[in-house]
């Protein structure tokens, strides 16, 4: 557990937590579960923490993916636990969507669709960001 | 808070440098450096240098552009690593394109 | 106070390595308190002792053991990561892993991040 003990407040907090930006498809690389792993870090430690999506990140969250039928162990399925570990900011940059032609359904709820700016302004809040 | 952004691919193979301008603020800064020294030749440097009213700070780590045979442009700083490490701490946070 | 985190996640073979290594000891001489170094994905791959590069080529691993001796800067593999690419982790005396790197987990990383007042990813 991280200590609470002021003089070690977390600089997390300072700022607003860490954001993960997830920029890269689901199925193709490693990427998204090694930024999923440390999203679920921060959580199961009480950590502030915010998904980004952007780029082909934004591949990781529509409907209806099943990477089973490319033997692929779904951790996609494991976003729906977000919210047991309280990460509940998840932003997905609107343009990507629009670039790649996906309406956005997508597999988890309380998914914000930002524009660039918006989306820079609320990467912006955050104190560290670590880009997967 | 201002950002500091680490830019280390080449915008002819890979949209990071151009995701990295989607986010960009206007009292940021960014280095090229590894690969990221080949969007000196890259139409999206060229807008970004042109932008009216610009106030980023736009840099090169000299060696590298070098090391690669880039001839830099005269609105990009070239700096040392120590010049990145200053960097770092002049802004609030730091985001790596890679 | 200035504290510097930072994560690799590149292979001790990888040229991109050494623009951290690079920018690593330029924090360290110029007296930036670098609270640690997290190698994550490739990044693990440092920890393999049997990796063996060609002399004539930069030795990444040794520049990190170096730092590492010259600063006492604590170098953390994710046990996950180095597992998954072949380094075990499991036995008693951890004769895979090179001795100037430390075998933890993603927890190190929040610790290193909750402690940082600049985190930095190459």
């Amino acid at each position: 557990m991280i200590s609470s003990d002021t003089q070690e407040e977390s600089n997390l907090a300072q700022g607003n937590g860490l954001a993960i930006i997830n920029s890269k498809a689901p199925f193709s690389s490693d990427f998204g579960k090694d930024a999923l792993d440390v999203a679920l870090i921060f959580g199961s430690f009480e950590q502030k923490i915010s998904l980004f999506f952007q780029g082909d990140g934004v591949y990781q969250l529509i409907a209806k993916q099943d990477g089973t039928l490319v033997s692929i162990k779904d951790y996609l399925k494991t976003f729906s636990a977000f919210e047991f570990y309280d990460i509940e900011d998840i932003y997905v940059c609107q343009q990507s969507l629009v670039n790649r032609q996906l309406d956005e359904t997508f597999h988890i709820e309380n998914v914000n669709v930002l524009a660039s700016v918006e989306f820079g302004l609320a990467l912006n809040r955050h104190q560290h960001v670590l880009r997967f | 808070m201002s950002t500091l952004h680490l830019v280390r691919k080449s915008a002819f193979t890979t949209n990071d440098f151009a995701q990295c301008l989607s986010v960009l603020d206007q009292q940021d800064a960014i280095v090229l450096m590894d690969d990221g020294c080949y969007n000196l030749k890259h139409p999206l440097m060229d807008s970004l240098i042109k932008r009216a009213n610009s106030t980023v700070s736009i840099n090169v780590i000299a060696n590298h552009a070098q090391a690669r045979a880039i001839e830099t442009l005269a609105a990009v700083n070239k700096i040392k690593m120590n010049d990145v490490v200053d960097l770092t701490f002049n802004h609030q946070k730091v985001i790596t394109w890679q | 106070m200035k504290t510097l985190a930072v994560v690799v996640t590149t292979p001790p073979y990888s040229p991109l390595t050494v623009t951290a290594l690079t920018y690593v000891e330029t924090a360290l001489t110029a007296g930036i308190n670098v609270i640690g170094v997290f190698f994550y994905q490739d990044g693990a791959m440092h920890a393999n002792e049997n990796i063996s590069i060609a002399s004539d080529e930069y030795q990444a691993i040794a520049q990190w053991q170096r730092l590492q001796q010259q600063y006492q800067l604590p170098l953390h593999i994710c046990i996950t990561a180095a597992e998954k690419r072949g380094i075990a982790c499991d036995s008693v005396d951890n004769e895979q892993i090179n001795e100037a790197f430390t075998v933890s987990g993603l927890g190190e990383l929040v610790e290193l991040t909750t402690k940082a007042t600049r985190l930095v990813q190459f």
